[in-house]
């Protein structure tokens, strides 16, 4: 008796839920939408999977691992309010730059891919972690914007498989170039 | 005396960042639903889940043994009414640990994977308090946690251990890279208050 009047006062000094404040639907879907409505994470993200998929194995799976580890730590500098000049400048570059990589079929040792990959990483996390909205669930948001930017990856590691077939390489090398371009105008936009 | 020092104890806990139930379900089924319905908790057991599966077979079952008893200790404190503080983070970053060592994907000493199997558990337990009014609802959601919790894992790694082509691997270093992405931008965002 004594026990359960104990377990009763316990529950009952305890106060009401605090811990999850935003849907987690809301959350999950909200992160899912946010990189896929931004055009230059979108560019740079495939570009990512293409030249991944353009330099074989190992690079085809250490650079989707780099990347998002590397982003969480520049969205952490973002969430923390550390200043990183020239994020959307950054962004804009990482799709030029990582385009350029796959049109000219620029194949550097994995370690240079990975630093490449790596730098322009933070610039994303950064701009990601600076957006984080406080009313959503935290983690759901998070998980979603992770998945989402995986999975441009494997969209452009996917369709970079076609680089087996001459002509399918002809096409990877092309996509890369549109990429480039594009990022061009992202950063022309900037200027 | 003892009566005295748990009314105390009660009194002196931290607010409860308790958790509402799954889809409003309360009872042993909510209790059940919990560990899928609270990300960060998913986060982690999918990762020591994965991270075991895939040090399988060199993992044995002391690595889901020692997590499955210590989720139960930390329920088991729940029911004395504390509620420690900071259970939530230390599940975040011990999702950070086993998706880090995922992506990593090197040879791992069984005590370790005990190690963290354990602390992960004892987190996810204590990280578990119900919302509810009602003890014998409390009681019944806390009961569910630890099936629920336990199942959860059993599942992952049976289905991790069964992942064994070139591609399903490299998948899973990819999914740890995900999850450790995801609890390290959370634990900043709790930094960052």
């Amino acid at each position: 008796m004594r026990r359960v009047l104990v377990i009763v006062v316990a529950v009952a000094a305890v106060s009401p839920a605090l811990a999850h404040t935003g849907g987690v639907a809301d959350g999950l879907v909200g992160g899912l939408m946010h990189p896929v409505f931004g055009p230059d994470h979108v560019a740079a993200m495939v570009a990512v999977g293409l030249w991944g998929a353009f330099l074989g194995s190992p690079a085809i799976f250490i650079l989707p691992i780099v990347f998002p580890l590397v982003m969480a730590l520049g969205g952490v500098l973002g969430i923390l309010g550390v200043p990183l000049p020239g994020v959307e400048i950054g962004i804009a570059v990482s799709a030029a730059v990582l385009g350029m990589m796959v049109a000219l079929a620029a194949r550097p040792p994995l370690w240079v891919a990975a630093v490449i990959v790596g730098a322009f990483a933070i610039f994303h996390g950064h701009a990601h972690g600076a957006e984080l909205p406080p009313g959503a669930d935290a983690v759901a948001y998070s998980a979603g914007f992770v998945i989402a930017t995986g999975c441009l990856h494997l969209a452009g590691i996917a369709f970079g498989l076609l680089t087996r077939w001459p002509a399918g390489r002809l096409a990877v090398r092309t996509a890369g170039g549109a990429i480039a371009i594009a990022g061009l105008m992202f950063l022309g936009r900037l200027a | 005396m003892r009566l005295l020092i748990a009314l105390a104890l009660a009194l002196i806990a931290e607010p409860a960042l308790a958790h509402p139930p799954p889809l409003g379900i309360p009872g042993f089924f909510g209790g059940f639903l919990h560990p899928l319905f609270v990300p960060a908790h998913l986060l982690a057991v999918l990762g020591l889940g994965l991270l075991a599966g895939q040090q399988a077979p060199h993992w044995g079952r002391a690595v889901p043994g020692a997590y499955i008893i210590a989720l139960l200790v930390g329920l088991g404190v729940l029911t004395l009414g504390v509620v420690p503080r900071g259970a939530d983070l230390a599940v975040l970053a011990l999702a950070v640990m086993s998706g880090g060592l995922l992506a990593l994907a090197r040879p791992l000493p069984e005590g370790a994977g005990g190690a963290l199997a354990a602390t992960t558990g004892l987190a996810i337990g204590l990280g578990s308090p119900p919302e509810v009014i009602s003890l014998r609802a409390a009681n019944l959601m806390l009961i569910g946690t630890g099936f629920g919790g336990t199942i959860l894992l059993v599942v992952v790694v049976e289905a991790a251990s069964r992942l064994t082509r070139t591609w399903q691997r490299v998948g899973g270093r990819i999914l740890g890279s995900w999850i450790a992405a995801s609890a390290i931008l959370v634990l900043a965002l709790r930094a960052a208050g």
